[in-house]
């Protein structure tokens, strides 16, 4: 027998957002693909860079979640909800009232790791195609949160704009579109032949050709969950720095036993979340480098907001500490 | 039919941010953490043949899974012939419902440590219908006294410092026992002592159960079992059916293994129990309970567990030894402890919780509050996939499968 489940608004939001406007937070496609403006990247070629819109969403996860637990918890709570379902439903989520009050240092971050990226692989020489603000959202949300009859609709949509670049090759950003390419598509899409890349994994293969560091800094690295258990890639990025230069330090817990950063439970248990990242950017100072690189933008959003106040320490996504180095 | 489960979520959170906020909860899941983890790399140098043991012993449970039903009719069989009495449980009520059978009222009885009789409330049930239990395990004694529930399966009270045991202590014995380890478990031990042998009966769960020869293994470290199963005239046995191998020698590969992860090294004590103490030395005539209980009981709990070895994404849950490796690999349990669960902690606990102990709508917050981040899968000896169990379990409760 089957029940109608009432689940937690965030998730409605997030998966309704997925399903109707291809981005969990319901960006839009030319926001999300402003970055590559300058870079006048092909539609069309072998190899496909496949953002899925993850790094320029981060400063927004923020903001809606502060909303909808603040909703959650209200007195109001139903009523509320029942507005908000409304208004969901109607017109999909307004994201430039929930993300009116999100910094634009914090936007012009995030949105620019895309355009780093783009670049150090340039760099390196690749070529490669980008689908622009066609591009959908892998769906990786509505995998983890279990959505995955949901999901059997959606990614014919993410396949079809796929197939549109002609490309055979696609290289991921995130671990988390690798991992649903990789694991998930292939049982939901027949024919799902592609050759599913990581961003590191590229840069690894021509890592003699980075620029090297000035001086050596020390570095820890974060191993992402999924990048180091999942896609088994953790001794690239150690591989990666070292060619550069770059001292690496390594955390107590790390390699395929990395301690998670938090951020898979962001959207339903924030503040559990928010201690998690604490605990995890303790450990990995611990390792004697307050320098930490990540690899994946679910971490590094909960790595950096796990910063206590005042806290000396740096994180970075690798494609920003890689960019430094071509643009100098 | 609607069920709505967002208040659920927000008392849940509310439960896990107070419980990550408890300084106690911290410091000593921290140090267990740190220790755990130090014991097991030395054990495993010590004894390098264990992870090769580990894999033989998945083999073993996912053959037993598949086989449970001729298992259980073989070592209930065993169990008869060795002059004990074996029954079948199908679900909770009918495990409660023989226990008191067997017990009445009126009685004293001793009790193991055991995550069955949490799963069932059993000394609740048998104070309810009119007995006096205690629980034998120090951890589960001082939970008894603060009417708490288990934080940890292996270190039930691990979130209780000792002033605080103390404190509890002092109030419950009516003297002052000072927040000194060493004399909290002796003001134990003495209480304790005068239970063993004034008890009608002794009640203990199993850690692995032979079907060919019917012998219950039980593995500890304080006696506690040996003290509580030896000497009342009544023993009971209750046990999961999911603890059911072939063969005495097969049980001795998962006890080694159990042992070894979790945390004990080499056990103080492993019991193997088979049946009603006996002797025949007077005319070779067997007498039953010559020294120790006179009389022997196991009940083979199901309560959801047959249903579960034949879900085929979800039977290799039943794989599990209860070491609690996973329980401190886990960011989430490292700050919430048994918050993070019902009476099943952590992920794996979330999915026990579905289809043993409080069914879906009771599992649906814990399992939207693991991480699936797969660390737990690094230490589990029985490598169990708990994350992709998590994600299974996810889609049932979007798409209203609440029921099996
Ligand atoms: S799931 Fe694995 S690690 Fe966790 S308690 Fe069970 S056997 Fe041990």
């Amino acid at each position: 027998m089957t029940v109608e489940t009432k689940m937690p608004m965030v998730l409605d939001v997030i998966s309704e957002n997925i399903i109707k406007h291809g981005s969990p937070l319901a960006l839009k496609g030319s926001e999300v693909s402003s970055w590559a403006k300058e870079l006048d990247l092909p539609a069309k070629g072998e190899v496909l860079f496949y953002t899925g819109g993850e790094y320029q969403m981060l400063p927004f996860i923020d903001s809606l979640v502060k909303t909808i637990t603040h909703l959650d918890q209200g007195s109001k709570v139903f009523s509320m909800m029942m507005g908000a379902r409304n208004i969901l439903n109607k017109t999909g989520f307004s994201p430039e009232k929930m993300y009116a009050s999100v910094l634009a240092k914090d936007k012009d971050r995030y949105n620019s790791v895309c355009f780093k990226a783009a670049k150090v692989l340039q760099e390196l020489g690749y070529e490669f195609c980008y689908s622009g603000k066609e591009e959908l959202y892998s769906g990786a949300l509505l995998y983890e949160l279990g959505y995955l009859q949901d999901m059997e609709d959606y990614v014919k949509r993410v396949v079809e704009v796929i197939k549109k670049s002609g490309a055979k090759t696609i290289v991921c950003l995130s671990p988390h579109a690798a991992e649903v390419f990789k694991f998930v598509y292939p049982k939901m899409v027949e024919g799902f032949d592609f050759e599913i890349r990581t961003y590191v994994d590229l840069v690894w293969e021509r890592r003699d050709k980075l620029a090297k560091l000035q001086s050596a800094e020390s570095v820890v690295i974060h191993d992402s969950c999924r990048l180091a258990r999942e896609l088994g890639i953790h001794q690239e990025l150690r591989d990666i720095l070292v060619s550069i230069g770059a001292d690496v330090k390594e955390a107590p817990m790390s390699r395929e036993w990395t301690s998670c950063c938090g951020g898979p439970i962001k959207i339903l248990f924030p503040e559990l979340s928010h201690v998690i990242g604490e605990r995890r950017v303790t450990e990995l100072k611990e390792s004697g480098s307050s320098h930490i690189l990540t690899s994946c933008p679910y971490c590094l959003s909960a790595l950096e907001a796990g910063r206590i106040k005042g806290d000396s320490a740096v994180v970075e996504d690798l494609i920003e500490f890689l960019y430094r180095g071509v643009k100098a | 039919m609607t069920v709505d489960l967002r208040k659920d979520f927000v008392n849940y959170a509310k439960s896990l941010n107070a419980a990550s906020e408890d300084k106690n909860i911290r410091t000593a899941i921290s140090r267990a953490v740190t220790s755990y983890r130090n014991t097991v790399t030395e054990t495993l140098e010590r004894f390098p043949h264990t992870p090769e043991l580990a894999e033989e012993v998945q083999e073993i449970k996912r053959q037993s899974m598949a086989n449970l039903d001729n298992l259980l009719e073989t070592a209930m069989a065993s169990v008869e012939r060795n002059k004990g009495k074996a029954f079948y449980a199908k679900d909770h009520q009918a495990a409660l419902d023989i226990a008191l059978g067997i017990i009445g009222k009126g009685k004293t009885v001793v009790k193991g440590k055991s995550m069955l009789g949490e799963e069932l409330h059993l000394r609740e049930y048998l104070e309810d219908n009119g007995n006096e239990v205690w629980e034998t395990d120090l951890g589960e004694f001082i939970l008894q006294l603060r009417k708490e529930r288990p934080m940890h399966i292996l270190s039930p009270s691990i979130h209780v410092p000792r002033e605080q045991v103390a404190e509890v202590f002092t109030k419950f014995f009516g003297k002052v026992v000072p927040p000194d380890i060493a004399e909290e478990v002796k003001v134990v031990k003495e209480f304790l002592r005068e239970k063993y042998f004034t008890a009608d009966i002794g009640i203990s769960g199993a850690n692995v159960v032979a079907a060919d020869t019917g012998a219950m293994v039980i593995i500890e470290n304080e006696g506690n079992v040996r003290l509580a199963t030896g000497a009342p005239p009544v023993h009971i046995v209750m046990v999961g059916v999911e603890k059911l191998v072939p063969t005495f020698q097969e049980a001795m590969k998962v006890a080694e293994v159990t042992w070894r992860y979790a945390q004990y090294g080499v056990p103080g004590y492993v019991n193997i129990v088979s049946g009603p103490s006996k002797t025949g030395d007077i005319e070779k005539v067997t007498t039953y309970g010559a020294h120790g209980p006179k009389e022997f009981y196991v009940i083979f709990v199901d309560n959801g567990r047959n249903e579960m070895a034949h879900e085929e994404k979800f039977s290799q849950a039943l794989h599990c030894l209860r070491c609690g490796g996973c329980m401190y690999e886990c960011p989430v349990f490292q700050v919430t402890a048994g918050h993070f669960g019902h009476t099943y902690m952590g992920g794996i606990g979330a999915i026990w919780t579905a289809f043993v102990s409080g069914g879906m709508e009771k599992a649906a917050p814990l399992v939207y509050s693991c991480l699936r981040c797969g660390r737990c899968v690094e230490r589990c000896p029985m490598s169990i996939n708990v994350p992709a169990m998590i994600g299974e379990l996810r889609e049932r409760v979007i798409y209203g499968k609440l029921e099996g």
